[in-house]
Formats: C-alpha cells, structure tokens, sequence
C-alpha cells in the first residue's frame, strides 16, 4: 500500500507537472516565436533603414567630397573671385590658340594664281595661297585686365615663317560717361568684317572689297582709338582713330612722315523683336598715300585716299538651334595723286573712283551652316582716270561663294567652300581662263580661354 | 549744324534719368526675380537674356551692351557660364561702376555652395565648367544665400534704403521657409531620373533624388547613335522615372529614348518666364516640384 501511495504520488508528480510543463512549452513556443518573428521585423526594418543609408551615401559621396574641399578652397562672399575673367588669372593671362589650317585646289595655273590680281584696283594676286594643304596660322590671342583701368588684349599669328605682332593694344574701363580710349597696334572699327579675326571670318576668305580696297587682313594700324556710346534709347556708337597708316593698298608707311590716316565712324543698332536685331553703320577714312601695288611694282602712287563704307548686319536668332544672319558691306575709294614710273621715269596723275560691295546671308542649324556670298566692284563707279585719260578694265568683277560647315562643338569648325571668281577680268588675262573655280576644305580650332561672342 | 548738335545734347540729357531708382541690370530671369523680391520698388530690373535661351551661346548684342552702360549694378550667374559675352559686354559698356573688383559687378556664385569643380578637366569631357556646376538657382538652399547676398550688395550700393532691403529679405526668407516645408513633402525623394544635361544636381542632392545617366553624350554635346543604344540599355536595367528635360535644348534623341524604353520625358520648367504663369522664382520652383513628382 506504501509503494502504491508512493508510486502514485511518483506518478502525480510526473503527470501534472509534465502536463502544467507541456502547455508551458507551447506556450513558450509561441512565445518565441512571435519574439522571432519581431525580431525579424525589426532586422527587416535595420536592413531596410542600411539599405536606405547606402543609397543615401552613395548619392552623397560623389557630391559631399567636392563640397567639402570647396569649402576650403574658395573665399566666400568676396566679389570676384571667381569672377568674370575666372579664378586664377593674376599670375596668367588668358590664353587661347586657334589653328586655322584649309586644303585649296584651283583650276588655275598655281603660277597664275599669284599674279591674277583684279585690274584696275591690284595687280597683287593671293601671295600666301598655295594647292594643296596651306597653315593659315596659329593664332595666339593672350589678354587680362591689367588694373582696375585697363585692359590689355595681344594677338600673335604664328605662320609657317615666323611669328607676327598682329595686335597688341589695351582698352581703358575707367572712364566715365560712355569713353573708352584704345591704343597701340589694333584692327581699325572701319567696317564690320575688319573688326573680325580670320577664324571668325563667315567665309574661308575675305570679300573682294576687303581684297581690293584694303587688303586680306584689313586694316591693322598703329594708333589711338576714341570712341563714345551715349545713353540713348537706341545702340548709337561714335568713334574717331588716329592711325600711322601702315596700310599698303590704302596709304603706306612711307606715305608721309609722322601718322597720316584718320577714321571716323558712327554704328548704330536696335532690337525688332527679342530675337531679331538690326546694326548698321558708316566709316570713312582717310590719309596719304605711297603705293606701288596698282599697276606694278614699277609704279608707285603718291597722293591722298579716302575709303567710304556703309554696313548693315540683320540677324535672327531664335534659339541655339538655327540662326540667320544677312550682312552687306558698301565701300567707295576716292583717290587722286600722280603716279610714278619708275622705268620710265614718267610722272602721270591719276585719278580713282570706284566701289564695290558684298552681300552674304548665313543659315545655321543645329550644328550646320549653310552659307553664300556675292560679290561685286565697279558696281556704280568705275573711274580710273590716268593724265586725263579714263581707263577701262572691262567687265565688272565679281564672284560666287557657296559654303558649308560642320560645328562639333563650338571650339571646332570644319568649312567646304566654293568660289566661281571673275575678279581678274577677261581683258587683261586673255590666257588664263575667264573663273576661278576655287575650293577650300577648312579646319579650325580653337583651345585655351573661352572665346568672346561679338555681335 | 549747330541747332543738330543742340539737340542732340537736350536728347542725351533728357535721357539720362533722375537718380531715383537703382538700375539693375541681371544676365538671367531668375536673378531679375531674386533682385526685385529684394529691391522691390527701389530699384528697375533689366534682364538681358530670355527664358528660352541657352545663356551657353548668347551672344553681346548692341542692345545688351546699352543697357549694360546704363546699369548701377550687374548680377550674374557666374561659373562661367557668361563667359562667351559677359567680359566683352561689360568691357564695351564703357561703364566704370560694373567693371569686375567694383560693388556694381555681382556674381552670385560667390555666394552658393558649388558642386563638381573639375580642378582637372579638359575639353574633350565636352563644354565643361571647371568652376563647379553652373546651374545652382534650381535650389532653394542656395537661393536663401544668394538672396542675402543681393541684399547686402544692394544695401552696400543705396545704403539709404537698406532697411527696406533687409525688411524684404526677411519677407523673402519667410516665404523661402515656408515653400522648404511645403516642397520637403513631395514625392520625389529616391526617385530616379535620366537628364539631358546636368541641369538638376543641386536639387538632387538636396531632396534626394537620383541622376542616373545623362542624354548629352558629354556636356554641350548632342549624343552619337552609338551612345543612345548604350543609354537604352542602363534605362531598361535601371528603369528610371522618367527623362527630364529643358526647353532649349536639342530634344536629339529624346524621342527616340521615349519610344524604346517606354519612359516618358518631362519638359521640366527652367526659368523664371519659361511659361506664362511662372513670374518669380517661387512659382518656378512650385513648377519644377509639381513636374517632377
């Protein structure tokens, strides 16, 4: 009976508790179970929230380290330090080079092409151009401000022969009521393309007025410029230059002692629509005279010039995407003096009138230019007047120019031109053909400093 | 002759305006916004670029370099993104006061914390700025420091009226504070954009949303075909929200993006006036925020 009430009570304490115990393992089990579950809620959530902070870190990377060194790098609140001309320019000036390279092929005579000049105006041809691949130049342009009341710009043509000065000049910022003073070697504000360097050039080549009146390059003189923008209500801009001269077609360094060539110019321009701008100008200039590339080498000229332009640019430009411009350029020479033959020792007088002008008009789009260009001299005076005698060189001259460019970006151009030339007149060269028929395949560009948009 | 001299004299003098109200001239329609949130009715705002223009290629136009000889005082955008005709503009204004180093010459960059300076960079990376991202005034934290700077610059200028231009940049930062809270609720942050150029960086980094590829090949740069095939493919891997763009630029390619990868494009709003209803730099923002949720 003992061992039964013993066994029995073995047996209670191992039923019950095991009972009381198996509900408390379930319960347990649930218990744990639904901390688990927590639990991976919670990582879940962590894992979400690292996730989230990668992401965030690796948005913030790329951006957070240049923030950090610019804090330390740049002077904040101090007006001009990374100013208009950029960061570090006091120990540098700005730097730039344009390459200007073509490849020319003409069916005239190479042998020709030097000594087709255009009757009547010059018996100079294109002395630099030759078939085949040609270096226009390297062009060096270097320019800073130098104080607060200048600044100064230089300009040096590397060509295949050596280095030029073709500019070198500063401009005055300090002076009030609309002045500016320029002074030292620069390209005169006569005419509209004059102002332009030859990679800015529309064309591969400058307009047969700039060619027979001026030269290629234009007129680049030594001297002072003075010129007043008033505050009116429209763009009015008057100005007057004092120049040596220099110019071989125009006046000539041994013209006259001391300066002996004066401009004088007013342009002017207005808005018709916000995208749609008109300028238009007038120039005159005028000086001694001392040249021998009328007729030939062995005449010189010795007397007074006075060249007249008028110019009128009309451009369009909507957008990025396309632009139109059309521009006009008018010039008219009046020339009186003698001319000297140096053979054979005669002295006539000789008077000149003549004129010409140029129409182009430009179509860009996208990274395309469509461009054409007519020219013409002798358009309403065509005077030559040699002891008393009117000379004529025949038929007008004139030329046809088609073009086209690619733009990469804007630091590049690659142009195909065409010219059909009758700028050497029949008359005079009855063995070379009666046209040119030119082509140029240009390319230029530019490294270095940001390049100006003028007008 | 001398009666035409005459009048031309009285002309340029009648021209001349009293000295009442300060002149400012701004290159961009934000600056113009920002400047008169804070000169208010002492100063006139000319702005010389237009909502739809590239400022990359603007060239200085005679009427621009008028209205810049004119100017007290020129705001610009800085970081060169002028740099094609602001120095030649400011030159040929024959006008001391704006000259660079003088109070009237005001870049606002001076003022913003700038992203990606590229100390090394070069030009076959495209048209790149090696002064940072140019494109800061789509930025509500840049702009609360810009407009502070303009206050100051204004009060340096016209120290008479300085307490009404402190009263409007507080007036401004209120607004600017509540517009924070109003914008930091948008459903934008995480989301993914493809850009055509790098227009939206500043506001990125500042709510949280990501750029992942860009459709201009390299900045100023229209994509080859080749680069469109290779974009069509990390669009479909990563798909983005949506492809976002600003009026000028070439829509080179965009189309095309559109039709292969089915993401649509946005024309987001860039400038104050780039639409009729946006005329301040607030309601471009509320544009901005709207096309991008």
């Amino acid at each position: 009976m003992r061992y039964i009430v013993i066994l029995l009570f073995f047996i209670c304490l191992f039923v019950f508790p095991a009972k009381s115990f198996g509900n408390d393992i379930e319960s347990r089990v649930k218990a744990m179970e639904e901390t688990l579950k927590a639990q991976q809620k919670t990582i879940e959530e962590q894992q979400k929230i690292i996730n989230e902070l990668k992401e965030q870190i690796k948005t913030v990377r790329t951006e957070e380290i240049p923030k950090i060194e610019e804090k330390v790098a740049a002077p904040k609140e101090q007006a001009g330090a990374t100013g208009l001309f950029g960061g570090s320019a006091l120990t540098n000036p700005y730097i730039s080079l344009v390459v200007n390279t073509y490849a020319y092929g003409s069916d005239v005579k190479e042998s020709e092409l030097k000594t087709r000049g255009i009757p009547g105006y010059t018996f100079l041809g294109n002395e630099d151009k030759k078939k085949g691949f040609n270096l226009e130049s390297a062009e060096l342009f270097l320019f800073a401000p130098v104080d607060p009341f200048f600044n100064a710009y230089a300009t040096i043509p590397v060509k295949e022969d050596g280095a030029e000065l073709e500019e070198a000049y500063f401009v005055t910022t300090c002076l009030p009521q609309g002045f500016q003073v320029k002074g030292g070697k620069f390209k005169s504000a006569f005419g509209r393309i004059n102002g332009q360097h030859p990679h800015a050039w529309d064309f591969a080549d400058s307009p047969l007025i700039y060619r027979a009146f001026i030269g290629d390059e234009g007129l680049i003189e030594k001297g002072a410029q003075f010129t007043y923008l008033p505050s009116l209500p429209f763009y009015t801009i008057l100005g007057a230059e004092i120049l040596q001269g220099d110019n071989k077609y125009l006046f000539g360094a041994d013209a006259s002692p001391g300066l002996h060539a004066y401009t004088a110019f007013a342009k002017s321009s207005f808005d018709v629509s916000d995208y749609s701008t008109f300028l238009f100008g007038l120039s005159m200039v005028t000086g001694k005279t001392r040249t021998d590339t009328i007729i030939s080498e062995n005449s010189q000229f010795r007397g007074n010039s006075t060249l007249y332009g008028a110019e009128l640019t009309y451009k369009w430009k909507p957008s990025k995407k396309k632009s139109f411009i059309l521009q006009s350029e008018y010039f008219q020479r009046r020339q009186s003096g003698d001319l000297y033959d140096t053979t054979l020792a005669t002295i006539n007088r000789l008077t000149r009138q003549q004129d010409g002008m140029y129409l182009q008009g430009l179509y860009q789009w996208e990274r395309w230019r469509f461009g054409a260009r007519y020219d013409v001299l002798d358009l309403f005076n065509n005077d030559f007047v040699l002891a008393g005698s009117r000379t004529d060189f025949g038929r007008r001259p004139w030329r046809a120019t088609g073009s086209v460019e690619f733009n990469p970006s804007e630091f590049s151009r690659i142009r195909l031109q065409y010219n059909y030339d009758k700028s050497a007149r029949d008359i005079f060269n009855p063995a070379s053909p009666s046209a040119n028929n030119e082509v140029f395949l240009q390319f230029i560009f530019g490294i270095g400093a940001h390049a100006a948009h003028p007008f | 002759m001398r009666k035409l001299l005459m009048i031309f004299i009285i002309f340029c003098l009648y021209s001349t305006p009293a000295l009442a109200k300060l002149n400012v001239v701004t290159t961009l329609p934000w600056i113009g916004s920002i400047a008169y949130s804070i000169g208010g009715d002492k100063i006139k705002v000319t702005v010389l670029v237009k909502a739809n223009q590239d400022p990359h290629s603007i060239e200085a136009k005679p009427s621009m370099i008028l209205a810049a000889r004119k100017a007290d005082i020129i705001m610009y955008n800085g970081l060169d993104l002028e740099i094609g005709y602001l120095p030649l503009l400011i030159e040929s204004s024959r006008n001391p006061k704006i000259q660079p180093g003088r109070p009237g010459n005001l870049d606002c960059s001076n003022f913003v914390e700038v992203i990606e300076k590229n100390a090394a960079s070069d030009r076959s990376m495209g048209d790149v700025h090696p002064l940072g991202n140019p494109h800061y005034h789509i930025s509500p934290k840049n702009m609360g420091r810009v407009a502070k700077g303009i206050a100051k610059t204004l009060s340096g200028i016209d120290p008479e009226n300085a307490q009404i231009f402190e009263k409007n940049l507080a007036l401004f930062n209120e607004k600017l504070k509540k517009k924070q809270n109003e914008w930091a609720s948008k459903n934008i942050r995480g989301k993914k954009f493809v850009s055509y150029h790098k227009y939206f960086e500043y506001l990125a980094s500042e709510y949280n949303f990501r750029i992942i590829g860009y459709v201009e090949q390299k900045p100023g740069i229209p994509p080859s075909a080749a680069y469109i095939e290779a974009l069509i493919d990390t669009m479909k891997k990563t798909k983005p929200d949506s492809i976002l763009t600003i009026e000028y630029y070439c829509n080179n390619g965009i189309d095309l993006l559109t039709k292969r990868t089915g993401v649509k494009s946005i024309i987001v709003p860039h400038e104050v006036g780039s639409t009729s209803n946006i005329n301040d730099w607030f309601t471009l923002m509320d544009a901005v925020f709207k096309s991008l949720e």
